[in-house]
């Protein structure tokens, strides 16, 4: 089942190490949210657009177009109610608050999108990996990447557990409210059953495999910083110092009189 | 606090971490939401599984709930709020274990297995609790980040959170608690009493409590008068804009943050009350 | 590191002679059990022996599984009594990750064991908590795949691998660690055929690299054959210990103990010959004592059977050049045309993968036809939801553990009646009467989660008849089951169709598609490609075998005469030797009885 969001492909992002990618994406978000004119998150946008182009990521960010537009759209729509500004321009909304509106709306859609980049461009096993080399103590990653492998089998069941439900007549669509809440009993129970009929077998399994065997362990998945992702992670440390400079220091691509 | 880090030696504890993530992530997926009010906001289905497998499987529960959060991130909607989002939905998969037996009056002192009508009552605290604690979290994180107004995610998120499972909730882990136990599985039985920590963790109930409906009782009506009021009753009645808006809600809401912070480090859950159960495994 | 474990262990296996398991009086009790699942057992397995270890459910095949490498004590919970030692060492006072590098244990569910995001990874795993360096790692992973016979699929998700792949790539995982003790509890239970084939394909290979001992739980004999030595359980103790051709010759004990016997072996053993393990050998031994099918019995038998399906009703489903092409555009049915008459009990089989289950999933309306039409009881099945067309067609999955989840039996069985709005008095009574039909009468207030793999299968059958449905689908309904549990349930369909349900079973289990069905459908590719009687389907070998599919023994050997045998009764009635009289005694010439008699333990 093709839940994630993975792209097979072999692109100058692909090849980037994961480790820079992330520094990349925290540079991103640090960026996107440093101020509120638009300007700098719709330039972000654009940015991140032309990066799903290099990356081949234009088919995972279908996926979520819908999302994105809905969110642009509420995130507008709820700031030009709730923040205020000098200047009317229609009903209730001011000319500085529908700004700040658009700019949020901006700023949350171009750092999802620049995540399902990361994402379309990053497989399970590097974030994994990545995580461990910057510090996560192993278990934690383990549990992490095991969840990852874990979900196509519930997910799954879950399809399943909903059909053989179905055969046996349960209607969630139909009754009252409390009604169809309580149908999803018979749908939750062998969900959670399943998960937990297996963790004796999946302890077994990791204990047969010599887990924790020694107190360090060897990591077969190589990373390697190699010159461009230097370039990458430098240029995302620079990033970072400006989204940070942008919203301590200094009063650039604010938006006057807008108070919130 | 200490059998959170320990749990991290038991393979079977472990594997509930991944497990608990893998189901929380997997059910989004095949469950279609209930819708509440049709195109505004849906109960997702999947908001049962933190505080049932919170009193089923304690510590394991709050770091599952937290990486399959994460992973359901992954799915599409990774961005500046999956931070506040990892460390909120470990709120709500903490709060009801540590709490539970430790709400005075309206504890039950016995098991969460869901046979009387106290427990319940419990079991309805515990997950309100939860779900705030894991609302104002995630909703002060996106209003640091000027991302989304406090009322308006806040209040969502602890809907959400609450309405599914305090309903449904009590039945599925009824249907459970007693299946589980008699596998050897509940936290308590596969962890020592050694690796638990010890204590009445009074105070860290309290923080809890404190922190959560204090920072959102505080954060709505900041973020409602101070920001929706005044374009219905004109400009400046609340004197120096400066005060009002986000930056005073930000930081008005820090020492509850705080409050939750510490409420990890202080509470203490009860390991007597499935004192009983044998630690053993089934065939 | 490593090799100094190893030459430490070896110097303990040469003090205490060179055994690569030894268990002494082990008895071990799991926690809250009633019963010894290990009961004073005493094995001692030889390095680089092939020992196949045979038994139903709850023999002790697991358990002793656990002992090899640790799991019992260390993991599991209970009570052990005796020792058991791996090359010398014992297990009791080794820690179980140490005894990983020793002793590599395979598990019968392959979901279970797999923890890693590619297939690459998932062999290294084992290696890498071992602190091997990377390129030793980067070798075995090569070695491990190319053994298995899964070079190529490096970068894919197990996720998206078969069965019978996964069961490989937890082999090659295991493989990876290099032990010297591979041991596979029942890997290829829950398999299917081609699954089944890959799994001992390797166990084969395996066998013949000298390194390796081997230790298999199996109840599936027909793969013991290639044994060094088969040791079979029964309660916690041994009762069989010999070569195959000792312990499989005793055909009608194996199946009094639960062990699926040797269909070749059971017939000749129930016709007083010599001993025969292959279809070949017991063809060549049965035509050269003059054994032939008698005609008149067999003209008897084509009689009531062709009665039989002259007694079939109207016609109740029917599939019209049915095509089905799942949402991400895998094509599963191409123009499959196929009609059910009332009273049939039809087994729908095929590969995993051939369509026969999207075949199936129409007559209840899960799936809706992409092109052409089905009809239930006349009625096209578009327009009608899978709530209305549940009255009609009764879905039993394959997993009882999908659809398992009330507190009681009763309310399990009474949630199909309930949904369809059937009156509470009525409720009782329909579910007492599904509970007697399943043989569960008098147990409705149990936890159905606390029964038996095998009830709870019937559990989930109780559940679709309480809804009183005409036709009954079950989908592998004995998959995951022990023979005896097998049998069982189809002894119950039985029933079900003889007191006038329409039935139909989607399996790979050949030998219960031979013994119970009336018809058989072979789905090869999305289309049908056998229909017909069950004697006139398994007859055309060949055919079955384009399909992946393999008679049972004893139909093979009813093919090498010139008629399908579909049972091991059958067999024995069908078969006379008109020149009987004068024959020498068969005991002269049958030295694997004697044997299998003095091997008993």
């Amino acid at each position: 089942m093709d839940i994630y969001l993975y792209v097979e492909a072999d692109t100058p992002l692909h090849r980037l190490d994961p480790r820079a990618k992330m520094l990349m994406l925290l540079a991103l978000l640090l960026m996107a949210v440093a101020v509120d004119h638009p300007v700098l998150p719709g330039g972000l946008f654009l940015l991140v657009l032309v990066l799903a182009h290099v990356g081949r990521a234009w088919r995972s960010l279908r996926r979520v177009r819908t999302l994105l537009f809905i969110i642009g759209v509420f995130s507008t729509v709820t700031w030009s109610l709730f923040a205020r500004g000098e200047t009317p321009l229609f009903g209730p909304v001011q000319v500085e608050a529908l700004l700040y509106g658009i700019g949020t709306g901006f700023k949350l859609v171009s750092t999802i999108a620049g995540s399902v980049v990361f994402l379309a461009t990053t497989k399970n096993e590097e974030i994994a990996t990545g995580l461990i080399r910057i510090g996560v103590p192993y278990p934690v990653a383990f549990a992490f990447s095991t969840a990852l492998r874990l979900v196509p089998t519930f997910v799954g069941a879950g399809v399943t557990i909903i059909q053989a439900q179905k055969s046996r007549g349960l209607d969630v669509e139909s009754g009252g409210f409390f009604q169809r809440l309580r149908k999803h009993l018979p749908l939750m129970v062998p969900v959670f059953a399943a998960a937990i009929r297996s963790t004796n077998q999946l302890a077994m399994a990791l204990e047969a495999k010599g887990f924790g065997a020694r107190p360090v362990r060897t990591y077969y998945l190589h990373l390697e910083f190699r010159p461009a992702d230097w370039i990458t992670a430098a240029t995302g440390a620079a990033l970072v110092v400006t989204a940070l400079y942008l919203r301590l220091f200094s009063d650039a691509l604010r938006i006057p009189g807008l108070i919130r | 606090m200490k059998e959170l880090l320990t749990m991290w030696r038991h393979t079977r504890m472990i594997i509930l971490v991944a497990l608990t993530a893998a189901v929380y992530a997997a059910v989004l997926i095949p469950f279609k939401a209930i819708p509440l009010i049709p195109g505004i906001t849906e109960i997702r289905v999947a908001q049962i599984i933190p505080p049932v497998a919170s009193l089923l499987f304690g510590p394991a529960a709050a770091w599952g709930t937290a990486i399959g959060n994460l992973i359901g991130d992954l799915f599409g909607t990774f961005g500046p709020g999956s931070f506040f989002g990892f460390i909120g939905n470990f709120f709500l998969g903490f709060i009801p274990y540590a709490l539970w037996g430790r709400l005075g009056f309206l504890s039950s002192g016995q098991e969460p297995a869901m046979r009387n009508s106290r427990q319940v009552v419990e079991f309805v605290a515990v997950v309100l609790v939860s779900a705030v604690a894991c609302a104002v979290i995630i909703a002060w994180g996106l209003e640091v980040l000027g991302l989304l107004p406090f009322a308006v995610l806040g209040n969502i998120i602890t809907l959400n959170n609450f309405i599914f499972p305090a309903i449904v909730g009590p039945i599925l882990l009824g249907l459970l608690y007693g299946r589980v136990k008699r596998w050897g599985l509940l936290w308590t039985q596969i962890m020592p009493a050694e690796d638990i920590s010890t204590g009445r963790g009074t105070v860290g109930t309290g923080l809890a409590i404190v922190g959560s409906f204090g920072a959102y009782v505080l954060g709505n009506w900041i973020s409602i008068s101070g920001g929706a009021l005044p374009f219905a009753a004109g400009f400046g009645q609340f004197g120096d804009p400066a005060v009002v808006g986000k930056a005073s809600l930000v930081w008005a809401l820090a020492p509850f943050m705080l409050a939750l912070l510490l409420a990890l480090f202080l509470c203490r859950p009860r390991t007597d009350l499935a004192a009983s159960a044998e630690r053993g495994m089934a065939a | 590191m490593e090799r100094a474990d190893l030459t430490e262990a070896a110097q303990l296996a040469s003090v205490d002679g060179n055994w690569a398991i030894k268990a002494d009086g082990v008895s071990f009790t799991y926690s809250g059990a009633g019963r010894k699942a290990l009961d004073g057992l005493n094995l001692a397995i030889r390095a680089g022996e092939f020992t196949v270890i045979a038994g139903a459910s709850g023999a002790g095949k697991s358990t002793f599984c656990y002992c090899c490498n640790g799991l019992i004590p260390h993991f599991v919970r209970g009570q052990l009594d005796g020792d058991v030692r791996v090359f010398g060492r014992s297990t009791g006072s080794s820690k179980i990750n140490q005894l990983a590098q020793d002793v590599g244990l395979v598990f019968q569910d392959f979901e279970a064991q797999l923890f890693s995001t590619n297939v690459e990874l998932e062999v290294a795993f084992g290696p890498e908590n071992f602190a091997l360096p990377r390129e030793e790692i980067r070798r075995r992973v090569r070695e491990s795949l190319a053994t298995v016979g899964l070079t190529g699929l490096e970068r894919r998700e197990p996720a998206t691998l078969s069965g019978g792949q996964k069961q490989r790539l937890a082999i090659a995982s295991v493989l990876a660690m290099e032990p010297r003790v591979i041991v596979m509890d029942e890997p290829t239970t829950d398999l299917d055929p081609v699954g089944k084939e890959g799994v001992f394909r390797v166990a084969r290979q395996l066998r013949e690299r000298a390194e390796f001992t081997m230790v298999v739980a199996e109840h599936e004999t027909e793969e013991a054959i290639g044994a060094d030595r088969v040791v079979v359980l029964d309660g916690g103790r041994i009762v069989a210990d010999g070569s195959p051709r000792a312990v499989l010759a005793r055909a009608d004990w194996l199946e009094e103990l639960g062990v699926q016997p040797l269909g070749a072996a059971q017939v000749l053993a129930r016709l007083g010959e010599p001993v025969a393990l292959t279809v070949e050998e017991a063809a060549a031994r049965l035509a050269d004592r003059g054994y032939r099918i008698d005609p008149a019995s067999a003209a008897r038998q084509d009689a009531a059977e062709a009665a039989r399906a002259a007694g079939y009703g109207e016609v109740v489903l029917e599939a019209r050049d049915l095509a089905y092409t799942y949402p991400n555009g895998v094509a599963a049915l191409s123009g499959a045309n196929l009609s059910v008459r009332r009273g049939e009990f039809v087994a729908v089989v095929g590969q995993n993968g051939s369509g026969k289950t999207t075949l199936v999933k129409h007559f209840n309306g899960l799936l809706a036809p992409t092109a052409g039409e089905v009809t239930v009881l006349g009625r096209p099945t578009t327009g009608q939801s899978v709530l209305q067309l549940g009255r009609s067609v009764g879905y039993v999955f394959q997993n009882p553990d999908h659809q398992i989840f009330a507190e009681t039996v009763f309310d399990e069985v009474a949630f199909g009646p309930r949904n369809h709005g059937v009156p509470p008095g009525e409720v009782k009574e329909r579910v007492a009467e599904a509970l007697a039909a399943v043989g569960l009468a008098g147990r409705d207030r149990e936890d159905p989660f606390a029964m038996t793999k095998g009830e709870r299968q019937r559990v989930a059958v109780a559940s679709v008849l309480a809804t009183r449905p005409h036709v009954i689908v079950l989908d592998e309904p004995t998959t995951g089951l022990d023979y005896r549990e097998q049998r069982r349930m189809m002894d119950l369909v039985r029933r079900l169709n003889e007191a006038g349900h329409t039935v139909i079973i989607v399996t790979h289990t050949m030998w219960v598609v031979a013994e119970y069905a009336h018809r058989t459908v072979v789905v090869k590719d999305g289309a049908i490609w056998l229909d017909g009687p069950t004697r006139a389907v398994m007859a055309r070998e060949e055919e079955l075998l384009a399909a992946s599919l393999k008679p049972p023994q004893v139909v093979r050997l009813g093919n090498r005469l010139g008629r399908a045998f579909l049972s091991v009764a059958e067999a024995v009635r069908l078969l006379e030797r008109p020149e009987a009289a004068g024959d020498a005694a068969p005991d002269d010439a049958a030295p694997g009885r004697a044997a299998g008699r003095g091997g008993r333990g």
